[in-house]
């Protein structure tokens, strides 16, 4: 990013220096380098309870309840819908855990939606149909949102290894399953 | 009430189809609401809500005795003790098998 201003004085992208001239900033202060520019509207939220999942299914993630900060108000019900057009880079993680005893996943997916479609996923797949006793799905990308309706939200998908009932479980806390996002400086 | 892929599984065995893949065969979502058939991709006709209620008692008892396996699986003495038993022999297989065997009373099949 161009700095624009140096204490007070405007500066041109066209400014040189003479021959022998040297721009020296002899009280410059953080309030003098005006970066331009800022990574809002951003966000971030974590699960504050643990969600049970539909065997084989891609399941909303409902239980981000929890928000470390949301600087436009754009996150609500589990859902970031932008207020300001442009690209944003948006993260989430969900921990996949062992829910009844040994029934445990074969197969996790973390995905990403916009507006209702899948975005991007990341997945935990151990060989030969190997039960996971634990597995943490991390996945971040850009994308471009319109700052009115474009919405982003996080999907879950779960292969339990017996087929029984007992579903898979994506475990809560701010270092296990959250959701962010946050402008890109353009 | 049981899962939907259970359900969908049944379906499709009874319709020819001896696997399906929850990827890419048939994908079911849940946006909060319950789970529903969002694509349908195989070659066999997609059933109605009616023919899949009708798996409804078949899907309950199958996932219950998928319970029970996942039940004793978590209780099973695990691989190596098997084969310290195996070539051990003895006391120590005797043992083992009897771990298994309270395992499997304690969780019976339906």
């Amino acid at each position: 990013m161009a700095i624009t201003t140096l204490n007070n004085r405007s500066i041109n992208r066209s400014d040189t220096a003479s021959a022998d001239q040297v721009w020296t900033a002899t009280s410059a202060t953080a309030s003098d380098f005006q970066a331009g520019g800022v990574n809002t509207p951003a966000f971030r939220a974590f699960m504050n309870a643990n969600q049970e999942l539909v065997n084989s299914t891609s399941t909303l993630i409902d239980q981000f309840g929890t928000e470390d900060f949301d600087t436009n108000s754009d996150f609500a019900s589990n859902r970031f819908t932008p207020t300001e057009s442009g690209k944003y880079f948006v993260y989430a993680q969900l921990a996949f855990t062992n829910t009844v005893l040994a029934d445990v996943s074969e197969f996790a997916l973390t995905m990403i939606y916009k507006n209702g479609s899948e975005l991007v996923r990341n997945h935990a797949d151990p060989k030969d149909s190997a039960q996971l006793n634990q597995a943490a799905c991390y996945i971040a990308t850009v994308v471009e949102m319109n700052g009115s309706s474009d919405y982003l939200e996080v999907y879950a998908h779960a292969i339990s290894g017996t087929g029984s009932s007992n579903a898979p479980l994506v475990g809560n806390g701010t270092n296990q399953s959250f959701f962010g996002a946050y402008k890109i400086i353009e | 009430m049981s899962n939907l892929s259970t359900k969908i599984k049944l379906y499709a065995k009874e319709n020819g189809v001896n696997s399906v893949d929850f990827l890419s065969d048939v994908k079911l979502q849940d946006d909060g609401s319950g789970a529903y058939i969002k694509e349908w991709n195989l070659d066999i006709a997609k059933p109605t809500d009616e023919q899949l209620n009708s798996y409804e008692d078949e899907a309950n008892a199958e996932e219950a005795l998928n319970t029970v396996y996942s039940d004793r699986r978590s209780e099973y003495p695990n691989e190596n003790d098997c084969i310290h038993a195996l070539l051990d022999g003895g006391d120590t297989l005797t043992e083992l098998q009897a771990k298994r065997q309270a395992t499997k009373l304690k969780f019976p099949k339906p």
